[in-house]
């Protein structure tokens, strides 16, 4: 059973984060006032992908978008879906912490093989980006392991389903705040998309790939949506029973950052990281302090 | 997409993902720059057809050339089309790509764009309508179809040709060539 629940994993994160994809392209369409692409436009692009003749730079930049791959679909084979949590016995929030820096790394590794200066330059953004939102992250992760007295994210659920969502609750208001606050920093969208900005950088990370490495960073970037949005789910709007309940929940988070999205400009890296490290981060520790007054 | 298509996607995948996922890179190299963005934003759309633009030609399978191509123009334009991946398809946009249109006398631009590469479809017109792109595009997908849009197996099968026309408009070019010269056409090697 559990053998099977890990290769479906995987594949139910691919199905929505694909998912994902096309509804951001169509609802962005739709508030651009435009038709829009089908709904399996992401799935059409993979396909013609996979197909297309592509020229490696080195070891290195094959290694490095299989890398950030597997690193993504360990951290979901821990993420509760519903029922479905294949490794519901080990891990925690410690190791999803940790398991969650090899994707931007393996990207990382395999643009620095690439030698284009914009590759450079996107991936020197993403990783201060990253600085920026993993405070005010590690921080709401604290409050939450304070709060339930707990590091298992799938005790976490089950406290919240025996009482009420924590976001609701009186001591993880804020850092539920917080962290909706910098979702869209670590789904990479707007305001917080300078890492991949196609008009200042032609695409960042993304200048080299072609063929079958854009179509895996295409996969890649379907799974870092399918498991921030996960967390956010799990943690803080009390995750689900029922596997379609929690996508429901999901989709209502996602529709929610998609439209940040499509009314916001964009960033500048030292102005993202200036707003990360003060308003999430101010709500991230005071959250942290009433949830350690509070634990009683 | 329509029902009666299904049959098509599973009979020959790659070339259905390929008509119906061009992404584009548009080339504008004097005028055009003004009829690209309304086709691809809220007044014409092109994302319906899955025409997007990307930002760069890796990642692109259809090179749109629009206006006048000058001779410095034309050594970026080579080395843009040169890093597409295959397959590609190329459109030339306007008069001036296709027979110099009214800089025929002009010193300094290119004539005939498709003696340096291969093109797969015109626009004629100066300048054409916006609409012209979706004519052009309808009729790529026609001619994907046909298996008649092979501008890159062209390139490939007479790249000498291509090569030696190209040093004769821009003189000796400084990157090596994209085929091996000795018959070895399988693999683009060149990083």
């Amino acid at each position: 059973m559990q053998i099977v629940e890990i290769i479906l994993s995987p594949l139910l994160a691919l199905v929505v984060g694909v998912f994902f994809l096309g509804l951001a392209r169509k609802v962005m369409a739709r508030i651009h006032w435009r038709y829009g692409p089908p709904l399996i436009q992401p799935v059409i692009d993979m396909i013609r992908l996979f197909y297309q003749k592509s020229v490696s730079h080195g070891r290195m930049f094959d290694v490095g978008i299989i890398l950030s791959l597997a690193g993504s679909i360990v951290v979901i084979l821990f993420l509760p879906f519903g029922w479905i949590c294949p490794l519901r016995n080990s891990g925690g929030l410690l190791v999803i912490l940790y398991v969650m820096l090899i994707a931007p790394l393996g990207i990382a590794l395999s643009g620095g093989q690439g030698a284009n200066p914009n590759i450079s330059i996107g991936i020197s953004r993403k990783l201060i980006l990253s600085l920026g939102y993993e405070v005010p992250f590690v921080l709401v992760l604290l409050a939450v392991m304070t709060h339930y007295k707990t590091i298992s994210i799938v005790e976490v659920v089950s406290a919240q389903q025996s009482a009420r969502w924590s976001v609701l609750s009186l001591a993880l208001f804020l850092p539920g705040l917080s962290y909706f606050l910098v979702l869209p920093a670590m789904l990479g969208i707007r305001p917080f998309d300078m890492a991949s900005a196609a008009q200042e950088i032609s695409s960042g990370p993304m200048v080299e790939y072609g063929g079958k490495y854009l179509a895996l960073a295409m996969i890649e970037h379907a799974f870092v949506l399918f498991i921030n949005i996960a967390l956010f789910v799990n943690l803080f709007l009390g995750g689900a029973v029922n596997p379609a309940t929690f996508f429901l929940k999901m989709l209502a988070v996602f529709l929610l950052g998609l439209f940040v999205h499509a009314a916001f400009p964009r960033f500048r890296v030292e102005q993202a990281v200036k707003y990360l490290w003060k308003w999430p981060t101010l709500l991230a520790f005071v959250g942290l302090i009433i949830a350690l007054v509070t634990r009683s | 997409m329509d029902r009666n298509q299904i049959t098509k996607w599973f009979k020959d995948p790659a070339k259905m993902a390929n008509k119906y996922s061009l992404h584009a890179i548009y080339f504008c190299t004097g005028c055009g720059i003004i009829e690209v963005p309304p086709v691809i934003t809220s007044r014409w759309d092109a994302e319906r057809f899955g025409v997007i633009p990307v930002a760069t030609p890796r990642q692109a399978n259809l090179f749109l050339i629009t206006g006048y191509v000058s001779v410095k123009t034309l050594r970026a334009i080579i080395r843009t089309y040169e890093q597409m991946y295959e397959p590609k398809f190329t459109v030339g946009f306007g008069s001036c790509p296709v027979n110099g249109g009214m800089y025929w006398d002009s010193y300094n631009t290119i004539k005939h764009l498709d003696k340096y590469i291969p093109i797969d479809g015109w626009i004629a017109g100066c300048m054409p309508r916006p609409e012209a792109i979706f004519v052009a595009v309808t009729h790529l997908w026609t001619l994907i179809d046909k298996g008649m849009a092979n501008g890159y197996i062209r390139y490939r099968e007479n790249y000498e040709a291509y090569r030696r026309n190209q040093e004769m408009a821009l003189g000796k070019l400084e990157w090596p060539p994209l085929y091996a010269p000795d018959g070895n056409r399988e693999e683009d090697t060149r990083e």
